[in-house]
């Protein structure tokens, strides 16, 4: 019998055998005595044990459940094969139970789900419980019924039957990138089956079910990316809020953005931001704030939010521009806002900014940049016409939040496996939000992303993320020089992520630029920038 | 002595009853103020629900600021303008800095910094703006929620 390390269960052992001491009152054991010391409490639950026995009888039933958990193959084992004589017996059904479990199991996952595979398949420890083999596999297919019904085993098959998910999606995208859709779409499908004995609601299960419909979009719909990118601007615009809601990487870039804004326009009197992606505006009103309440007195600031054309004849960027407006007033602040419609970004010319040449400018990129690193052979690098006119400016500042992940590269499958990675610590992050409906909401905008990422190609996969390392060669080779975020910045990023109740997030600061990520994984980071004066500019420092 | 000054009016009190009147603090309101000015927010708080008089003082603004502010230097002009403006120091103690102050552990702090205060009021101003969206467009900007940037901070902290 495989003697387990009793001083791991010492502690908690000493736990429970204190708890069963305690509830043994001194005047039941002297009407007892004559019972050979049965234990009072334990007998009115219909079990006899020795009041003397009572601290073995708890190591061991202890020591049988850690081997019940870590071992799913002989629970299905004892199902069927275990007979007990003598239920209320405590302590010698234990006793037979440990004595079972402990004959070496091995590969207990692949033996229950493979339940047609052959008996090669088995190890040699299998060999040695000969008489049990047959009796096993007959009962396999009843088992794992059994198995899924019982809750207690969930978790250890559910690790299995994730693992086994992944090990399924890498396959499938592997035949996807050679190919051969018809070996994927059967992959698909046993991913599917597989689904449904898998916990959707949270953790792999959750994160993979996204990733399976994205590739069965990409499979069976092409990678024109129909669906996926044809939300309305009051969708995106209600799942971008929510998404800000339920997690801090919106919050910690508007706030590690506006502290760089905020540095770079002191002693300024006249300032201009100009806002690559506008939404509800949520970043401005604490810049507002902020500048209103700064040493000096509040400078003339104007807004240029660039931003989606509203379908419906409502011009929103308009009354975003009101309502900021009015919080200007109120605290102020002279204000002036200028809406630009567009939906992409290159098409924005300079000359639509109305920059004057006497302000400050700074430029606000929040995850807007890598939506121009599609590129088109019969254009102009959209990227490098973009840069370019930024630097035209001049800017003060250039700040630049993007998502750190390598979801650019040319060969799917690599794309594939970053991206699942990416996505599955980015749910984690998630669970820790208990806000509905903001989580729900925000879940599909990262499905979204997620969809775009797999189930597109070409001019239609506009998330095309990229590390932060390669948008500092990208940038610097564009002409601009980094700004060190300062400590401010990172002290109040830091505050910031203390102040949100899940206890993974955490800030580095990565040569001058701060990362947000979720235990250790960074996956938004900020930067800022400014433009590198080589006496060529249009407009003076 | 203080006993002695007991006894003294217990022996006078069954006499001189009606002569002596009771104090009675709601007759006195610059005392009143003075007290309330001391309390903590939740103290404040329960002091609002004990009469009408006390209510109306509590609901006055400049009890919170002295709240919000009361260990730090006194913050520049400037600062409560704009506190007035996005909507009172009461709603930005209750909404903003009493769970900033918990959350950063500072409660049983005195003072708390310059940064904590800036965070706080940033919050406070995107609230702010957020409530600006439910009440003046037709509330489709925001949806069929409320505003909740700040429901972060309401949720309970996972020890």
């Amino acid at each position: 019998m495989v003697l387990y390390d009793s001083a791991t269960l010492g502690g908690s052992c000493s736990g429970s055998s204190s708890s069963s001491s305690s509830s043994k009152p001194p005047p039941l054991q002297q009407r007892q005595q004559t019972q050979q010391d049965i234990d009072g409490f334990l007998a009115g639950a219909g079990y006899r044990v020795r009041s003397s026995e009572l601290r073995k009888v708890a190591q061991r039933l202890e020591r049988l459940e850690t081997a019940m958990v870590n071992s799913p193959a002989d629970l299905s084992q004892l199902a069927s094969d275990t007979i007990h004589y003598n239920p209320s017996d405590l302590a010698s059904w234990v006793d037979s139970l440990l004595s079972e479990l402990t004959q070496p199991p091995t590969c207990p996952s692949e033996f229950i789900m493979d339940p047609v595979s052959n008996q090669t398949v088995v190890s040699d420890a299998w060999t040695t419980a000969e008489p049990h083999m047959p009796q096993v596999h007959q009962n396999i297919s009843y088992e794992q019924q059994s198995l899924n019904n019982q809750l207690t085993v969930v978790p250890a098959m559910e690790e299995d039957s994730g693992i086994r998910l992944v090990h399924m999606l890498m396959t499938c995208a592997e035949c996807v990138q050679r190919g051969d859709f018809s070996l994927a779409t059967s992959c698909l499908e046993d991913m599917q089956g597989l689904l449904t004995r898998v916990n959707t609601v949270c953790g792999i299960g959750k994160v993979a079910g996204h990733f399976i419909d994205a590739l069965s979009r990409r499979i069976f719909q092409g990678i024109g990316g129909g669906s996926v990118n044809g939300g309305s601007a009051y969708e995106n615009e209600l799942l971008y809020h929510h998404f800000y809601e339920a997690c801090p990487y919106l919050k910690f870039a508007h706030f590690t953005a506006n502290q760089a804004i905020l540095e770079a326009f002191d002693g300024h009197d006249c300032v201009h931001v100009v806002d690559f992606n506008l939404m509800h505006g949520l970043q401005w009103p604490a810049l507002i704030q902020a500048l209103a309440l700064r040493p000096g007195g509040p400078p003339l600031l104007r807004l240029t939010g660039i931003g989606p054309p509203s379908p419906d004849g409502r011009d929103s960027l308009r009354e975003i521009g009101l309502r900021l407006a009015e919080l200007a007033r109120s605290v102020n602040v002279r204000f002036a806002f200028r809406g630009v419609a567009a939906s992409r970004l290159e098409d924005v010319k300079p000359w639509m900014l109305q920059v004057n040449p006497k302000e400050s400018v700074a430029v606000n990129s929040i995850m807007q940049l890598h939506r121009l690193l599609g590129s088109d052979p019969n254009r102009n690098s959209p990227i490098e016409t973009v840069l370019s006119w930024i630097r035209s400016l001049n800017p003060k500042i250039m700040t630049v939040v993007e998502q750190e992940a390598n979801h650019n590269q040319p060969g799917f499958l690599d794309r594939f496996t970053e991206a699942l990675h990416y996505y599955s610590t980015m749910f984690d992050s998630l669970e820790a939000c208990t806000v509905q409906p903001n989580k729900a909401l925000a879940e599909i905008y990262i499905q979204r992303e997620i969809a775009n990422v797999v189930s597109c190609e070409g001019s239609a996969r506009v998330e095309r993320h990229e590390p932060l390392s390669k948008w500092r060669t990208r940038l610097s080779g564009a002409g601009f020089r980094p700004l060190h975020l300062g400590s401010n910045a990172y002290k109040q990023a830091s505050m910031l992520l203390t102040l949100f109740s899940a206890e993974g997030y955490s800030v580095e600061e990565n040569d001058g630029c701060l990362t947000l990520g979720w235990h250790s994984r960074p996956l938004i980071a900020a930067s800022a920038w400014q433009a590198v004066s080589d006496g060529t500019a249009d407009f003076p420092a | 002595m203080v006993q002695n000054h007991h006894c003294e009016d217990h022996e006078t009190v069954g006499e001189n009853k009606e002569k002596r009147p009771k104090f009675f603090i709601n007759d006195h309101v610059d005392i009143l103020i003075e007290i309330l000015k001391r309390l903590d927010g939740r103290s404040l708080c329960v002091a609002a629900s004990v009469c009408r008089l006390w209510c109306t003082i509590a609901r006055n603004d400049s009890l919170w600021e002295n709240l919000c502010f009361r260990h730090v230097s006194p913050p520049s002009s400037s600062v409560r303008s704009v506190v007035l403006a996005l909507g009172g120091y009461k709603r930005l103690y209750t909404g903003c800095v009493r769970p900033v102050r918990s959350r950063l552990g500072r409660m049983r702090k005195a003072s708390w910094s310059r940064d904590e205060v800036q965070l706080s009021l940033s919050l406070f101003c995107v609230d702010y703006y957020e409530r600006l969206g439910g009440s003046n467009s037709s509330g489709r900007l925001v949806g069929e929620s409320s505003p909740s940037s700040l429901m972060f901070l309401c949720k309970p902290v996972n020890i």
